[in-house]
């Protein structure tokens, strides 16, 4: 410890040329506790599906005050309603980000990326945390064998990229769904791409790609990219997204990427369509078939923009779904 | 890493001396990193006021659901309601979570769980502490909410050695005077109740003068305040932590496991001594909790065991809160 504590000056257990800082200290007249640790746990959780084991790793959190088009056929009012209900604050929204690396016995695996290291600074910490995360989760980037990107959007695939542009998986083969690689590679869709949001969407994933090479091996929905871990075409968020479900012996796991985006808001709500949907219509219409088929067949949920842990089942409730979270399991 | 891993045989990593092995390994083997196979640590950091609160895992116990272990209703509906919540059939899991506080002046356990290896699955409080970077020699003080024993075992170590041997230890006067009673545990007429008198001693006797009995109404420590919650035990105590305009309610054992007794408030837990007392505090605090949103840590509740509780029918429901990813 290189601080020193209120406690240490109490009770003296600084040595003696502490002696001028204590002159120059006022020492409140209750003895000390030990300093506050002022940090968060490190935030990975670990789960089995059959005999493959996973870890959720968390890139953090991020808290905005968001825009009055943020759900898009929903007014302020009744977002803040909804926050209210679900004991969030008013006018901020807050996001999580969880990607998973799933550990299949012959593979290690990352399933999205998170918001990248050059972010962890840039937010304060509040999210780019996959990275430091995964360090405290004693797992070794360069073990990794296969990163699965979900979806083009910066949140998934931003993490694969270093603070200095570099691949973070130095020996990870990267595996986008051919339907998103196709859509977003077309220089034509770019150019008819509205401005603002979507041109931003397509320069950054340019800008990721780019970086890369474009060294990556495009995917097909129905087929598996790993042992265990096969892909479910969920379009509407975007064109070619993808979910993933994670089988092993009769146990399963639907990682679902972003077929909801916060569940306080889409889940309770599957007819509130997120502005990050990019086809609202068809988002909805992906979501309300998964969530039907969760809830029918009591199967768990991995959400990337579920709170950290993520991990969930799903219940019909009124017009809606409501979430219930796996509890905690203190042991694997 | 000392560990030679497939990884590594096949990988450059153990040098030129392992291509002997090379033609012996079939193709298929490549293996992945090896399997982590152990939780993450179990602690969780949050602020209320100007304190730190560190909710700490001691673990859960999953075990087949005891005849009895609801009182006042059929065993099939008791299962039932365990499988609706998603716990395997015919079993009950149930979590363990004490709190740190750290007031600034004072650093605050509040109940123990078990010592290590008492359980398979808990006595976990120790090790998680140690994650935390809180050492136990620090702990200024121990507050036990109620003298049962997942509440008061970890007070030693799993040797019999004082756990937080600078704590003073403070006991709630009416659990007190009911567990140390003689008159009491000759009355004892069951073998649980039996077990719970003798464990109260053998935790508590022999260090009977590191202990200093509590009242409800008033601060066992900064900022800190026992409310009485009577019916679960004679002596049963809850907390509400405040500082600045923040506030937590430390609920104890207000209820068990929320899934039953938390969204069937009638229901009466095998372990509530005063059962119809037990009801009428948990809905007392619940209603009053429900009209204040108040922040509630709950004992029994999945880890971190930090939630909201609203009215929902006839019962209430658990809104778990989000796992802050910073401080």
């Amino acid at each position: 410890m290189t601080k020193l504590s209120r406690r240490d000056v109490v009770t003296g257990s600084v040595a003696l040329t502490a002696g001028s800082v204590l002159a120059a200290t006022t020492i409140s007249p209750a003895a000390a506790a030990a300093p506050p640790a002022g940090r968060q746990a490190p935030g990975f959780y670990r789960y089995k599906v059959g005999s493959i084991e996973i870890t959720v790793v968390t890139d953090g959190v991020n808290k905005f005050k968001f825009a009055d088009n943020h759900v898009t056929n929903k007014s302020r009012d009744e977002v803040n309603a909804a926050l209210a209900a679900a004991y969030y604050e008013k006018d901020m929204m807050t996001t999580p980000y969880n990607p998973v690396v799933v550990n299949t016995g012959s593979k290690l695996v990352v399933i999205d990326t998170g918001t990248s290291e050059a972010n962890f600074a840039r937010s304060k910490g509040a999210a780019g945390q996959f990275h430091g995360n995964l360090a405290a989760a004693g797992i070794d980037r360069n073990a990794v064998d296969l990163v699965v990107i979900s979806h083009f959007h910066g949140d998934h695939i931003n993490g694969l990229l270093t603070p200095d542009n570099k691949l973070a998986f130095a020996n990870a083969e990267i595996l986008v769904p051919a339907a998103e690689w196709k859509y977003f590679m077309d220089d034509g869709e770019m150019s008819r791409a509205p401005a603002g949001r979507m041109q931003e969407v397509f320069t950054n994933l340019r800008r990721v790609f780019d970086a890369l090479g474009r060294k990556v091996t495009p995917y097909e929905a129905g087929t598996e990219v790993a042992p265990g871990i096969t892909a479910i075409a969920t379009p509407g968020h975007t064109p070619g997204h993808n979910s993933h479900i994670v089988a092993s012996g009769s146990d399963k796991v639907y990682v679902q990427a972003d077929v909801t985006h916060v569940p306080y808001l889409f889940t309770r709500h599957p007819d509130w369509h997120a502005m990050y949907d990019q086809d609202g219509a068809m988002a909805e219409q992906t979501r309300r078939k998964v969530y039907d088929m969760l809830a029918a067949e009591r199967m768990m949920v991995q959400g990337f923009h579920y709170p950290f842990p993520g991990l969930a089942y799903v219940e019909r409730s009124g017009a809606g779904y409501r979430e219930i979270p796996v509890p905690w399991n203190p042991t694997i | 890493m000392t560990e030679l891993t497939r990884r590594s045989l096949l990988g450059t990593a153990a040098g030129a001396g392992v291509a002997a092995f090379l033609p012996a390994m079939p193709p298929s083997a490549r293996a992945a990193a090896p399997p982590a196979g152990k939780q993450a640590p179990g602690f969780y950091r949050y602020k209320v006021g100007d304190y730190e609160l560190t909710q700490i895992s001691d673990g859960s116990r999953t075990s087949p659901m005891p005849d009895g272990f609801v009182r006042n209703i059929p065993k099939q509906q008791a299962l039932a309601a365990a499988e609706a919540a998603y716990m395997p059939k015919g079993q009950i899991t149930v979590p363990f979570n004490p709190v740190v506080v750290n007031t600034g002046s004072k650093l605050v356990l509040i109940d123990t769980g078990f010592p290590p290896g008492a359980v398979p699955t808990a006595g976990l409080c120790q090790a998680n502490l140690a994650a935390a970077g809180i050492d136990t020699k620090a702990i200024d003080m121990v507050v036990l909410s109620h003298l049962h024993p997942d509440h008061i075992n970890g007070v030693k170590t799993a040797d019999g050695a004082l756990a937080f041997p600078n704590a003073e230890i403070k006991a709630p006067a009416p659990d007190w005077a009911f567990w140390m009673s003689d008159d009491n545990m000759s009355k004892a007429a069951t073998d649980m109740m039996k077990g719970y008198f003798a464990n109260t001693r053998k935790v508590l006797s022999n260090v009977a003068d590191k202990v200093t009995r509590y009242e409800w109404g008033k601060e066992v420590a900064p900022g800190i305040t026992a409310i009485d919650a009577s019916g679960h035990t004679p002596g049963h105590t809850a907390f509400a932590v405040a500082s600045s305009s923040g506030r937590v309610l430390v609920q104890s054992d207000v209820t068990n496991i929320p899934d039953l007794f938390l969204r069937n408030p009638d229901w009466h837990v095998a372990f509530d001594i005063d059962p119809d007392k037990a009801v009428a505090t948990r809905r007392k605090f619940y209603d009053m909790a429900a009209a204040e949103k108040a922040l509630i840590a709950g004992f029994h509740f999945a880890f971190p065991s930090l939630g909201y509780v609203e009215k929902d029918g006839a019962g209430y429901r658990l809104v778990p809160v989000a796992w802050n990813a910073v401080l």
